[in-house]
């Protein structure tokens, strides 16, 4: 792991250790976009999100309180909603594009390179990728992750069990 | 049943490891991208901390905060109610003299009725307002003096009685009671106006004077009006009495002028008898005095405590502010309901709309 450099607030009464942003995004910014890559499904959009994740981030960073959670948690946090937003635009683009253009042919950037595994997370759906990016691969303990999804502790682990079953029985079936 | 971190890293070993192992680094041209924004300049305020503290946890510094500065106030409000309740005592004894003066002095053609009140101080009993000689005036005034126990309470009922009577006056009632270490004298003395002042200043010597209201009503202008009316009551009969002598009188005329004596007959008894009870009340001021024994009482009350008292005090306070929150609770609760059933309500949509959202994605 890497030693993440870290200032100290300016208030005096509140002395805690901070990590300055520029440390935090070259960290974070891997995890970041694994967590997004696989919400999205979509290399081009994920890169796209990722940006803008830490261009929020820059902006609200005064508010990053580290004995609140890790920095990964509050980035996956705003990671998530800019996500969340762009589902929501592309859902209204669509919409918009489905009253004017009939069977326009969708461009896909898929995420991953064909396998039986890409497949098979290919037919995840979004919640399932997410709380396995989180949990699996961001190593995100099961507290953490489920306030970043906003759900229960219990639910987020049913969920991650369901999702990592599914996956491996996708990925048989793919293999067969 | 749910996977646990130990677990799913076991039961799903070789498809974590697959998942591990898939190429998801972020490309060049973003990493650079993030490297651009730098550092944000703006530092750390004090705005910028406070929302650290979310609110379930604000709300568990504040509740008991707001409990114990509640206590707290009430524990003060106790303490100063109780050691402020013998100042009242004091003040309400030096309260001094409330004076309604009647306007006669200043204004001989004013209503007797009108008046003004005037508050001096206890030390100023030296100028305790007189009768104005030669005036028709109600002199009314009531003393509270306390005295040392029941057996001087006894005395002074006696030595004020005999005041009364030394200056020619009477004692109108005597109710004495006693009840335990104290007890009570209310007298109604009436005593000659020439000797008011110093049959009141007798009385206030009497023991500590707790309390005093002294009351003078002019009544010169109303037994003006009532020798006024007797005169003319007197010469009506006269006028009536001398036309009913002439025998050329119709029987109608006659029977209303007998009629109209009669009644002006009446009327004259009626305005003399109230000019003698006005006159007999402008001779003789009444004075109420109440003598209180409660030395043993006020001891008792007093050692009692202050700590009780200062619990009651307390108690009540607690109990006033309980009263006010559960008024305010039961006026906004339909708005606090509102706001409860608001929130959840747009969480459970946005949730909604997360779950919508992901599985079109």
């Amino acid at each position: 792991m890497r030693v993440v450099n870290a200032v100290t607030t300016s208030w005096p009464v509140l002395r805690f250790e901070r990590p300055t942003f520029a440390a935090v995004a070259e960290t974070e910014l891997d995890a970041v976009h694994r967590y997004l890559l696989f919400l999205t499904g979509n290399r081009s959009v994920a890169e796209d999100l990722t940006g803008e994740t830490f261009e929020k981030a820059f902006r609200v960073w005064r508010r990053f309180d580290p004995r609140r959670g890790t920095a990964r948690a509050w980035l996956c946090g705003i990671a998530r909603t800019t996500a969340l937003d762009h589902f929501r635009s592309e859902e209204r683009r669509r919409r918009r594009e489905e009253r004017y253009v009939r069977d326009l042919p969708e461009t896909e950037d898929v995420a991953f390179e064909p396998g039986p595994l890409e497949v098979a997370l290919g037919l995840l759906s979004a919640a399932e990728r997410e709380v396995v990016a989180l949990r699996v691969l961001l190593e995100l303990d099961g507290p953490t992750a489920a306030r970043v999804l906003g759900i229960s502790t219990t639910a987020c682990s049913t969920r991650l069990s369901r999702a990592l079953k599914r996956l491996e029985e996708l990925m048989k079936d793919a293999r067969d | 049943m749910p996977a646990t971190d130990v677990d799913f890293e076991r039961e799903f070993e070789e498809l974590v490891r697959d998942l591990r192992a898939l190429p998801t680094a972020a490309p060049e041209q973003v990493r650079e991208h993030v490297r651009l924004l730098g550092e944000p300049a703006r530092a750390r305020t004090l705005r910028d901390v406070l929302p650290a503290l979310s609110w379930r946890r604000s709300l568990l510094v504040l509740a008991p905060v707001c409990v114990l500065g509640l206590v707290s106030a009430a524990l003060i409000h106790g303490l100063v109610s109780t050691g402020g309740s013998q100042n009242q005592t004091l003040v309400h004894g030096s309260a001094g003299t409330t004076q309604h003066l009647g306007s006669a002095q200043d204004n001989a053609g004013g209503g007797s009725e009108s008046g003004a009140t005037v508050t001096t101080p206890w030390s100023a009993r030296t100028s305790v307002p007189t009768p104005t000689p030669g005036r028709f005036q109600d002199y009314e005034a009531s003393l509270t003096v306390r005295v040392k126990d029941v057996d001087t309470l006894h005395e002074r009922t006696a030595e004020a009685t005999q005041v009364a009577r030394s200056y020619g006056g009477f004692v109108a009632s005597v109710d004495e009671s006693t009840n335990g270490g104290g007890g009570q004298s209310d007298l109604v003395l009436r005593i000659p106006v020439a000797s008011v002042q110093d049959a009141y200043f007798r009385l206030a010597k009497l023991g500590t004077v707790t309390a005093q209201h002294l009351s003078i009503r002019d009544l010169d202008q109303v037994v003006k009006n009532q020798r006024r009316r007797i005169v003319q009551l007197k010469l009506s009969i006269a006028r009536i009495g001398q036309a009913l002598e002439s025998t050329s009188l119709p029987a109608d005329v006659r029977l209303r002028l007998e009629l109209q004596r009669d009644a002006a007959k009446q009327e004259l008894a009626r305005v003399t008898g109230s000019n003698k009870a006005t006159l007999r009340e402008a001779s003789l001021s009444r004075i109420s005095l109440t003598l209180t024994a409660q030395q043993a009482a006020a001891a008792k009350k007093g050692g009692m405590g202050r700590i009780e008292r200062a619990a009651r005090d307390a108690a009540s306070f607690l109990a006033g502010a309980g009263a006010v929150l559960l008024f305010l609770l039961i006026v906004l609760s339909p708005l606090i309901a509102l706001a409860v059933a608001g929130f959840w309500g747009t969480r459970a949509y946005r949730r909604r709309e997360e779950r919508r959202l992901l599985s079109a994605a």
